[in-house]
């Protein structure tokens, strides 16, 4: 009956990837084992008792639960340096786990399956020991099944390497396959980055590294290939030709709030530009690949990244929010943070304009932006497309020509949508032009609730879908375009541009955007 | 005409204009469009607007309304008069009475509307007549002038009349009752002959008394908000050009459906038959817009010229390339719809069509091999006017695996809803929310009822208001008309000749399956009938 349960997930509810590449012999025997009905998966979430594991790693197991798209037989551990009994685990996570909204019935009952299944081990990070009692433990649920292992290194980077060692020398499976995720900070440059990856590979094979970067799993970034590649009516203008720009944009509307310990040490570039932003661009400027099989998608990528010149301090901007009073309350400068120290120079906003030098992109500015403490929240990609050549209308507008191109918006989050803006006559008598949008709101057409980005990643890293995770030399391509910029910017001690809390960021960004004719989508209008 | 706010330019200007008044010569029919401009808003100048048989339909329907409507909106002279000419006896207050049951204050500005519309009707005349007698038009030409009170005047006569009396009206109206010092115009509306020969005898008789540039053939599709910006799409937005080619249009469909029939009326109609009351004309033109190449600009001739360019690139229409129907009685839920020929109007054993669909070519570099597809019915399921242009399939598609339905049926498809309910929107594929990956079409929309909360001008407002304006842009040419007809002509010729008969279908159906296998034969699928639509 496993047979059918599997062959269910692939077909109906759409849990199944479609494109489990299955070259690799270690998921071959899964897929063979799993059809037996001899196989089962341990999920050990190293570092339990953080706010990741708590607020998106468990809630994230239980809605893939939820949905059937776990295997039939599994175990979920919780591993930390505190002492907790299952019971006490287990009540730390069932206070976050909610039901989908549209989805509740039963929900109370799997809740308790689920938490039946998960348990707790209490060891050290770097204890060898302790990861072999973890192992007996895991073979007792195991019990003789073909074993499948998945680590979850929710913890601190300067422990990662002991974990994967003692993981990896003591608790890995012996006739199934042992996977490990981890998540940024993948080193904080060139250099720190290709020494993490020197270290996990003596314990690891780069195929057993999922580096995940979870904007990779947002649904409108996963949407962007198939807009891509599935359309006729897009790719023909995805070249320098019809392009002007391309603006990733990322907005908090809140700071550090007191956690800015970690944050200080890396910065908005190191902590949104480097990974998620890059990595966007990568899917958004690659050629087509061969096919949708990871190893070509990240291919692709990596060409990308290498085609693209080094990030240079003239075309970045930096800023840091300071304090803000509105409407009677105050709030606070990243300074005032008490975890961060007084005098940091660290940039809780960027903008930066790269370029890429192939056939393709040549000369097209790609615009960044991120930055903590804005007036909005959000994520978008917008493309402007170059000005109608020798416009038959050019009469009949009001505003400026170079304001009325088109522009396809993709918008990440929040409230997923993607609408193109075009030029039409305003309806009545005479000619008026106009910018509307053809639109597509995702909450509108789709009523379904959007799967969380752990949900699709956890589930792929369990499929040895490697698609939407970095590899080695991904991140090492994307470290060489930062790493002199940010080497350059902590050595001339560069003094970010002070922005209010709550505003648009520092006016610097636009003084950017205007020297390669750009004007930022997201300020121009509503 | 580029005006701001889209009313007449000359409302603003008269004060800066109030000067010129002595410069005033009978101006050259070129200058016609410039004076209209410049003079409208001086007190000089006047329009008079003739509407010839004032107590037909669409005189009430259409006629009336739509001048009202320019007056509410300010878009009419400050001095004009508007004449209603019939063979009927009727006081200037009896016919008031019946326009005013049909004038109707838009819904967005109900402010003053009864007052203007008192203003209005005071502003009504009506003049008896017969069609062809020059002492009836010279009768109405004194009580014009009277009216007119020494302005400059400019006149525009609405031939609302049978096509029979056409010339007769125009002979008399432009012998008789044209303006002398300013302009005069008809306007003449469909239809214009039934063939080449008799639309070219049509043209030689107008062209007797009156000049090409005098002559505003109506083609009211034309005035429709969204074939206006059909243009406006393709030439003011950068991503729309690049695919406006037969490298990735698969083909063009032009839809236009009506969910009644003759309904007691089909006397005119059973003359011409749907290929000439709506193919030759309304869906053509759309056609020639949608195809032409970019003009040299906006101006009438420019555009017009390009059409015509279009139209004598395409290849006459084959017999086998079209399908006809006829619509037969059906009983719904107990209500029995009657036939065709059920209608008392329509001689029994009729073979005219109510319902055709055609594969027209345009043999030029753009679009060589692209199937153009025509369908228009009566009495059919549904009420709408659309173009669809259906794309090329991606070709080396990379998720063709993950499609479940056939790719050919997953392409991009653009659709413009010309009516009812005014909308563009682009099929898309896209992956359907949720872990897995799975494809879908989605639509990314723009539908004007929630863009636009004004109402959409009638497109006689527009139309009428062009021509006051000189602004030929939305109205027949000569050479166009010809052309029109010399694709449509031996097509016609045939269908009467072989005595071809016209498949039937249910009254109330989606039409006859003919249309689906003509499709096919060109490897089309209609956008219409598909079930996600």
């Amino acid at each position: 009956f496993f047979a059918e349960k599997h062959s269910q997930l692939d077909t109906s509810n759409g849990c199944a990837t479609n494109f489990a590449s299955l070259q690799d012999s270690g998921d071959q025997l899964t897929e063979e084992h799993v059809t037996k009905g001899e196989s089962t998966l341990s999920i050990t979430v190293v570092g339990a008792s953080g706010d990741l594991a708590k607020k998106k790693i468990f809630p994230a197991l239980f809605a893939l639960f939820y949905e059937g798209c776990l295997p039939q037989d599994f175990s979920v551990f919780g591993y930390a340096r505190t002492k907790l009994t299952h019971e006490e685990l287990r009540d730390m996570i069932s206070s976050t786990l909610t039901c989908r909204i549209d989805q509740r019935e039963k929900c109370g009952d799997k809740m308790e399956q689920f938490l039946k299944r998960c348990f707790y081990h209490s060891g050290q990070y770097n204890s060898e020991e302790d990861f072999a009692e973890l192992n007996k433990k895991l073979k007792e649920k195991e019990a003789g099944k073909i074993s499948n292992r998945l680590y979850y290194l929710s913890i601190p980077p300067n422990i990662f390497v002991d974990v994967v060692r003692c993981a990896s020398l003591r608790a890995s499976s012996e006739n199934g396959w042992t996977r490990v995720i981890v998540e940024k900070p993948f080193g904080r440059d060139s250099e720190s980055s290709g020494e993490l990856t020197r270290c996990l590979k003596q314990y690891l094979t780069e195929e057993q590294i999922f580096r995940i970067d979870h904007y990779l799993g947002k649904e409108l970034v996963e949407n962007l290939s198939v807009l891509r590649f599935s359309n006729l009516v897009f790719e023909p203008l995805w070249s320098r030709n019809y392009i002007r720009n391309v603006q990733l944009i990322f907005s908090e509307d809140f700071g550090t709030e007191g956690r800015g310990g970690y944050f200080d040490q890396y910065g908005i570039i190191r902590d949104i530009m480097q990974n998620h932003l890059l990595q966007i661009l990568a899917l958004f400027a690659m050629e087509t690949p061969v096919s949708l099989d990871a190893e070509d998608i990240r291919s692709e990528k990596v060409k990308v990244l290498r085609s693209m010149k080094p990030l240079r301090l003239e075309d970045v901007v930096v800023g840091q929010y300071k304090g803000h009073n509105k409407g009677g309350k105050t709030y606070p400068g990243y300074t005032d943070d008490p975890t961060v120290p007084n005098h940091s120079l660290t940039p809780t906003f960027a903008a930066a304009a790269m370029f890429i030098n192939n056939a393709r992109w040549d000369g097209v500015p790609f615009l960044m932006k991120a930055g903590k403490a804005l007036h909005t929240r959000g994520a978008e990609i917008r493309v402007q497309f170059r000005h109608v050549p020798g416009n038959l209308y050019k009469k009949s507008f009001a505003t400026n020509l170079d304001n009325a191109t088109n522009e396809l918006v993709i918008r990440v989050q929040p409230d997923e949508g993607i609408y193109l803006r075009i030029n039409n006559k305003v309806p009545g008598l005479g000619m008026r032009l106009d910018r509307s949008d053809l639109n597509l709101l995702y909450r509108s057409r789709y009523p379904r609730e959007i799967p969380d980005a752990y949900e699709r990643l956890l589930l792929d890293a369990i499929e040895g879908e490697r698609r939407l995770f970095i590899r080695s030399d991904e991140l090492d391509a994307a470290w060489d375009l930062f790493t002199p910029a940010l080497k350059e910017l902590e050595e001339k001690k560069i003094i970010p541009e002070l922005y209010p809390y709550g505003s648009r960021g520092p006016v610097g960004a636009h003084y950017l955007a205007s020297k390669y004719n750009v004007r930022w989508g997201d300020l121009g209008e509503a | 005409v580029v005006v701001q706010d889209g009313s007449v330019a000359t409302e603003s200007s008269s004060s800066e204009e109030a000067k010129d008044v002595g410069v005033l010569t009978i101006p050259s029919l070129e200058a016609d469009k410039v004076v209209a401009e410049s003079d409208g808003g001086e007190q000089l100048s006047t329009v008079s607007i003739t509407v010839v048989g004032a107590s037909g339909d669409l005189a009430k329907k259409k006629i009336f309304p739509a001048l009202f409507a320019l007056y509410y909106e300010g878009c009419l002279p400050e001095h004009f008069t508007i004449f209603g000419y019939a063979r009927s006896k009727m006081t200037d207050a009896e016919l008031r009475v019946m326009v005013s049951k049909t004038l109707t204050c838009r819904i967005d500005k109900r402010a003053n509307c009864g007052e203007k519309m008192e203003e209005f009707l005071k502003r009504c005349f009506y003049h008896s007549g017969q069609y062809d007698s020059q002492e009836h038009f010279v009768a109405l030409d004194e009580k014009l002038k009277e009216h007119e009170g020494g302005r400059l005047s400019n006149r525009l006569f609405y031939l609302s009349i049978p096509p029979n009396i056409f010339v007769d009206a125009v002979k008399c109206a432009s012998s008789s009752a044209s303006s002398v010092n300013g302009w005069t115009r008809v306007i003449v509306e469909k239809p214009f002959g039934r063939d080449s020969k008799t639309s070219a005898a049509l043209t030689k008789s107008l062209k007797q008394y009156l000049e090409e540039d005098q002559i505003f053939r109506i083609d009211h599709y034309l005035g429709k908000e969204l074939v206006e910006n059909l243009s406006v799409l393709r030439f003011s937005n950068l991503i729309f050009e690049p695919l406006w080619s037969r490298q990735y249009i698969r083909n063009v469909q032009f839809i236009f459906s009506e969910d009644f029939g003759t309904e007691g009326r089909g006397g005119y109609f059973d003359n011409y038959g749907i290929i000439r009351d709506i193919m030759q004309n309304h869906l053509l033109q759309i056609l020639a817009l949608f195809a032409m190449e970019t003009p040299v600009s906006l101006d009438a001739e420019d555009i017009r010229n390009e059409k015509v360019k279009v139209l004598r690139s395409m290849r006459p229409i084959k017999l086998e390339d079209v399908v006809i129907g006829q619509y037969k009685s059906h009983s719904i839920g107990g209500v029995t719809y009657p036939s065709y020929t059920d209608d008392k109007t329509v001689p029994k054993g009729s073979l005219t069509p109510t319902f055709a669909a055609a594969a027209l070519f345009i043999d030029n570099a753009r679009w060589d091999g692209v199937p153009f597809l025509m369908k228009a019915g009566k009495a059919l399921n549904t009420r709408s006017a659309e173009i669809r242009v259906q794309f090329r399939h991606v070709p080396g598609n990379l998720y063709n695996r993950n499609s479940g339905t056939d790719r050919d049926q997953t392409t991009n498809e653009l659709v413009i809803r010309v009516q009812p309910d005014e909308a563009i929107y682009l099929k898309i594929n896209n992956k359907v929310p949720g872990l897995g990956m799975r494809l879908d079409q989605s639509n990314l929309n723009l539908l004007y009822s929630a863009r636009y909360s004004k109402e959409i001008p009638d497109a006689y407002e527009r139309l009428l208001l062009d021509a006051i304006e000189g602004e030929r842009r939305l109205f027949i040419r000569s050479d166009e008309l010809d052309a029109a007809w010399a694709l449509f002509t031996p097509l016609l010729k045939e269908i009467e000749e072989k005595k071809t008969t016209p498949e039937f279908y249910p009254y109330g159906s989606r039409g006859p399956v003919g249309a689906h296998y003509l499709a096919a034969k060109h490897k089309v699928q209609w956008g219409d009938l598909s079930l996600d639509q």
